[in-house]
C-alpha cells in the first residue's frame, strides 16, 4: 500500500500534517508530520506535497540497523536503536525523513493512510501496487 | 422525465430530500426550465444562487433532461 | 497549556525595543473568548480616548485566538486590532491563511505592540527567539514583493505578514497582506502598522499544541470533515469560491454598479465566476485546516502589462472593483485586485474610493489637471492603475482620497457627500441596501462602518419583503452576535452556513479544546458584551450620542435605483429612522442610540456605564426596562 500524489490537486490545507501528528504523537504540530507540503509562490503558484515512496534508501544507509521494511511496504523506525544521527535524512531523495528537537529518533511515514482519508482534493490517494511495479518506479 | 435535485444549507429542508440526506427525486414535464420546476415544488428561484450539473454552472433557465442530477446552491451568507 | 492556547503573550515596546514575555492570561480568554473580544478589551482599557490612531498611544494587537491551529475545520485565522484611523473607533480585521496557527506553533497567542519605533523594524519570531530587526532593506517594498524577499532571506517555512507603501505612507484604508494573497483589509490596520514603523511580522514555529480532550475533538472533527466531503455545496465552493455569487447578486439587483449609482450590471458575464475560473485560475488555495479550499490563486494577463499572480478576486473585490468601476474584463478586475494587494490597500475600500472618484470625475468635480493629466473613466484599468498609485503615495488629490470617501467628500464638497458610500468613515461592502432594508440597517449599525461581515440579511429581506422594514432590527441584532463569534474564535465563518455545521457543533469543539463547558447562548452573550463595549468605546471617542453616526449616505434614500430589476426601489428617510428606532429598542439602548446602565450591568460591564455617565452619554433608562432577549434568530416563514 502506497500513497499516490496528484500534486496539481494540492491546495495547501495541511490537514494531512495535522492528522499525522494527532495520530502518531497525540499533538497538533505540522513539524512532526511524516510528509511535507511545499508552497511555490508567487511563481508558479502551486503546492507540492512530498510523501515517502518506499525506496528503501533510509534502511540502506542506517548504521544502526534501526530501520526495517514491514509487510505493508512501510519502513519502520526502531526508536530504541535509532541514535538520531541523521544519515537517513540526508539520504532520502524526497526529503521526507524528519527530525524534531522534542525527540531522539527520526520520523518516517508508516502508511497509516489517514492523510488520504482527509484529503478532500485527491492530492493524496491510496495506491495499491504490486511490489515489482513499485521497485521500477522508485 | 425524472430528475434529481440536491441541496444543503438553507435549501435542504425546503427541498424535502427523499433519496438520501441531500437528494430528492422529482418527476417533471420535459421542456420546463429549472426555475419553473422549483416553483412547482414550492421553492422560490430567488433562493437559489445557481445550479450545478456535471461540474458546470447552470442558470435557472436551464432545461433539464431525463436523469439529470442537479445541485442547488443557496446564496452565500455574505462572502 | 492543554486548552488550545500556546502559552505566551508578548508585549513589545517599539520605542525602547523592549520585549516582555508574559504567561497568556487564561482568565482573559475565558471572559472575552479571544480574537476580537480581547482586542476590544485591551483597546478599551489601554488606549486614551483622545489618542491619535496613527500616534504613539494607539496599541496594535495581533491575536491568534483559541481555536486557530487546533485541527478545527478552517481554524486558520489571526485577528488584528487597534483604534481604526478610518473610523476613529475600535477596529479589528482578520485573515485566513497560515499566520495564526504558525504564531501558536511558535508558542505565542497574543502580541501587543506599543509606541512607535524610531526606525523601520520587523518582528522576527523563530520559536523562542523574538527580535525586532532592522527593516531598512524592506521599507518601501510592495507587499507581495516584500513577502517574497523575506521568505528568500529567512526561509520558505516562515509565515509573513507585511504592509505595502500605502501603509507606510498612512493611507487610512491600508491592509496587511499574507501568504501571497490573504489580507486583513478593513479598518486600516495596515496604516497603524505603518505609523509604528512596523513593516512585517515573520514567524516560524515547531512546537506542539495541546487541547483538553484530543480524542473527543479528533472524533468530532474527523466526523465533520468526512460527512461534509460529500455535501452538495462542497463541489461548487471548491470550484468557484465566493466568485459564484457574482451572478446571483446581479440578477437580484444588489450588486453595486458605477459607484452604487445602480444595482444591475449589463456586462456581468464578462467578470463572473465562470470567467474567473476559465481565464485566470492557476490553483485552488486553502487556509490552514480547511478542506473547502475556496481560495483562488490566479493570474491577470493583459497585453502590454506583465503577467501578475494574485489570490482572488473574491466576491467583494469582484463587485467593488468590477461592476462598481465599470470593468469589462475579468483580467482587468484581477489586475486591480493585484495592484491593491501589492500597494497594500483594502480592495473593498479601494474599490469604493476609486468608484467615488470616478463619479466625481464623471460629474466634473475633479478634472484631468487634478489627476496629473490622466482621466479617471469608468472601465479603464490604466486610469485606475495611475489613480491607485497617486493614493498609495499621497500625491496631489491622492492625499484627499487616501483618507477614504468620507474625508475626500468633505474636501471636494459640492454635494459629493451624498454619494460617498460609507458609514462612520468606512466604505460599503459589495451589496446595495436600497432594495434590501436589513442590509442597509446592517451597514448603518455595524461597529466598524458599512461592513457586511457583522450581519448580512439579503435572503431575509427577500423572504420577508424587500420594501418592508418592520422586523429587520431583531434579526440584525442576532446576526451581529453570532457572526462576530467566528472572529472571536479565529475560525472561518464560511463553513458554518455553507456546509450545515451548526453553532452547537462548533461550541462542542470549543469545549473539547478548552474544557470550558460553554453553551451557544453563553457564547452569544459574550459576543453581545463585546459589541456593547465597542459601542461605548466609540461613543466615548466621538463624544456624541450614537444616533449621530448611524446613518447611511443620502444616496440611500434620495436616489431610487434607476435601472434593472430594482428600478424605482428605495427607502425613505422615515423608513430608515423607523429601522433605527426598532434597532435601538431591540438592543436595549435608548432613543439616542446610547447603551443604558441596566443593559451594561446585565452584561457585566458596569465600568463602561460609569465612563459613559461621566461624559454625559449614558443611555436614559428605558420605560418598561430592557428586553430580556436581545436579538432573535430568523425562522424562515415563506421561501
Amino acid at each position: 500500500m502506497r500513497i499516490k500524489v496528484n500534486r496539481d490537486k494540492c491546495t495547501g490545507c495541511r490537514l494531512c500534517l495535522q492528522i499525522c501528528t494527532i495520530e502518531h504523537f497525540r499533538e497538533i504540530n505540522p513539524k512532526k508530520a511524516a510528509l511535507r507540503v511545499e508552497a511555490k509562490f508567487p511563481d508558479p503558484g502551486k503546492f507540492r506535497p512530498y510523501v515517502c515512496t518506499q525506496c528503501g534508501k533510509c534502511e540502506e544507509v542506517c548504521p544502526e540497523g534501526a530501520i526495517s521494511r514491514v509487510a505493508s511496504g512501510a519502513y519502520l523506525v526502531d526508536k530504541d536503536k535509532c541514535t538520531n544521527c541523521g544519515e537517513c535524512v540526508s539520504a532520502c531523495p524526497v526529503g521526507v525523513v524528519f527530525q524534531h528537537p522534542d525527540h531522539d529518533f527520526v520520523i518516517i511515514c508508516n502508511f497509516c493512510m489517514l492523510c488520504t482519508e482527509l484529503c478532500n482534493t485527491g492530492a493524496l490517494v491510496k495506491w495499491e501496487k504490486a511490489a515489482s511495479l513499485e521497485a521500477k518506479e522508485a | 422525465m425524472v430528475i434529481y435535485l440536491k441541496a444543503g444549507g438553507e435549501l435542504r429542508s425546503k427541498l424535502q430530500p427523499d433519496v438520501d440526506y441531500y437528494t430528492r427525486r422529482i418527476e417533471a414535464e420535459a421542456g420546463k426550465t429549472l426555475s419553473d420546476i422549483l416553483i412547482g415544488i414550492g421553492i422560490s428561484p430567488a433562493f437559489v444562487a445557481f445550479a450545478f450539473k456535471d461540474g458546470q454552472l447552470k442558470r435557472l433557465d436551464y432545461l433539464p433532461s431525463d436523469g439529470d442530477i442537479i445541485t442547488l446552491q443557496p446564496p452565500v451568507s455574505g462572502g | 497549556m492543554a486548552n488550545g492556547l500556546a502559552g505566551t503573550t508578548l508585549r513589545i515596546n517599539l520605542i525602547t525595543g523592549d520585549i516582555r514575555r508574559l504567561p497568556t492570561d487564561e482568565a482573559l480568554y475565558r471572559r472575552w473568548h479571544g480574537g476580537r473580544g480581547i482586542t476590544a478589551k485591551i483597546l478599551y482599557d489601554e488606549v486614551p480616548r483622545d489618542a491619535d490612531p496613527l500616534g504613539p498611544k494607539n496599541i496594535f494587537i495581533v491575536n491568534a485566538g483559541i481555536m486557530s491551529g487546533c485541527y478545527i475545520p478552517a481554524g486558520s485565522k489571526v485577528e488584528f486590532g487597534s483604534v481604526s484611523p478610518l473610523t476613529n473607533g475600535p477596529g479589528d480585521s482578520n485573515m485566513g491563511g497560515h499566520l495564526g496557527p504558525t504564531l501558536k506553533f511558535a508558542g505565542y497567542d497574543l502580541l501587543i505592540f506599543e509606541g512607535i519605533s524610531p526606525k523601520p523594524v520587523y518582528l522576527f519570531i523563530d520559536n523562542e527567539t523574538v527580535e525586532l530587526r532592522d527593516a531598512s532593506g524592506y521599507w518601501g517594498l510592495k507587499s507581495l514583493d516584500c513577502e517574497k524577499k523575506l521568505k528568500e532571506d529567512l526561509g520558505e517555512d516562515f509565515e509573513i505578514a507585511t504592509i505595502g507603501p500605502a501603509g507606510e505612507n498612512g493611507v487610512l484604508f491600508s491592509c496587511i497582506t499574507h501568504d501571497f494573497g490573504r489580507q486583513a483589509g478593513r479598518t486600516g490596520q495596515g496604516a497603524v502598522m505603518g505609523s509604528k514603523k512596523l513593516k512585517a511580522i515573520a514567524v516560524r514555529g515547531h512546537k506542539s499544541l495541546q487541547v483538553k480532550d484530543l480524542d473527543s475533538l479528533r472524533k468530532q472533527v474527523t466526523g465533520i470533515i468526512l460527512r461534509t466531503q460529500k455535501h452538495p455545496n462542497m463541489v461548487p465552493w471548491q470550484k468557484y469560491g465566493t466568485a459564484f455569487f457574482i451572478q446571483w447578486s446581479n440578477s437580484n439587483a444588489v450588486i453595486p454598479a458605477y459607484n452604487f449609482q445602480t444595482t444591475f450590471y449589463e456586462d456581468i458575464d464578462k467578470i463572473d465566476g465562470d470567467k474567473l475560473v476559465e481565464k485566470c485560475l492557476i490553483t485552488d488555495k486553502a487556509c490552514f485546516g480547511c478542506w473547502m479550499n475556496c481560495g483562488k490563486y490566479t493570474k491577470a494577463v493583459i497585453p502590454g502589462k506583465p503577467e501578475v499572480h494574485l489570490e482572488g478576486p473574491e466576491y467583494e473585490t469582484a463587485s467593488l472593483c468590477g461592476s462598481n468601476l465599470g470593468m469589462k474584463d475579468i483580467n482587468h478586475v484581477a489586475y486591480i485586485n493585484w495592484l491593491l494587494d501589492n500597494l497594500g490597500m483594502d480592495s473593498m475600500s479601494g474599490g469604493g474610493v476609486t468608484a467615488f472618484a470616478m463619479e466625481c470625475f464623471q460629474r466634473g468635480l475633479i478634472k484631468e489637471e487634478d489627476l496629473e493629466g490622466h482621466t479617471l473613466k469608468w472601465g479603464s484599468v490604466d486610469d485606475v492603475e495611475h489613480f491607485l498609485d497617486m493614493i498609495a503615495h499621497r500625491r496631489g488629490v491622492g492625499d484627499w482620497f487616501a483618507g477614504g470617501t468620507k474625508r475626500a467628500a468633505a474636501k471636494i464638497g459640492r454635494g459629493s457627500e451624498k454619494f460617498a458610500m460609507q458609514v462612520k468613515g468606512q466604505e460599503m461592502s459589495g451589496y446595495d441596501g436600497r432594495w434590501a432594508p436589513g442590509m442597509l440597517l446592517s451597514y448603518m449599525t455595524a461597529d466598524i462602518g458599512a461592513h457586511h461581515n457583522r450581519s448580512w440579511t439579503i435572503t431575509v429581506d427577500m423572504a420577508e419583503g424587500r420594501e418592508k422594514v418592520e422586523g429587520r432590527a431583531k434579526i440584525v441584532v442576532y446576526l451581529q452576535h453570532i457572526r462576530p463569534l467566528f472572529d472571536t474564535w479565529c475560525i472561518c465563518r464560511l463553513f458554518w452556513g455553507e456546509l450545515d455545521i451548526t453553532p452547537e457543533e462548533i461550541v462542542e469543539s470549543l469545549n473539547h479544546i478548552t474544557g470550558w463547558g460553554v453553551s451557544v447562548d453563553q457564547a452569544l452573550r459574550t459576543s453581545e458584551m463585546i459589541w456593547n463595549l465597542n459601542r461605548c468605546h466609540y461613543i466615548e471617542r466621538h463624544r456624541d450620542s450614537g444616533r449621530t453616526f448611524d446613518y447611511p449616505p443620502a444616496r440611500a434614500w434620495e436616489d431610487k435605483i434607476p435601472s434593472g430589476p430594482g428600478k424605482g426601489k428605495g427607502l425613505s428617510l422615515a423608513q430608515i429612522d423607523q429601522m433605527l428606532d426598532e434597532y435601538y429598542s431591540a438592543r436595549g439602548w435608548d432613543k439616542k442610540g446610547n447603551p443604558t446602565r441596566e443593559l451594561l450591568r446585565d452584561l457585566g460591564i458596569d465600568f463602561a456605564a460609569d465612563n459613559l455617565e461621566k461624559l454625559g452619554f449614558l443611555g436614559e433608562p428605558i420605560p418598561g426596562g430592557i428586553p430580556s432577549v436581545r436579538g432573535e434568530k430568523y425562522k424562515p416563514k415563506a421561501f
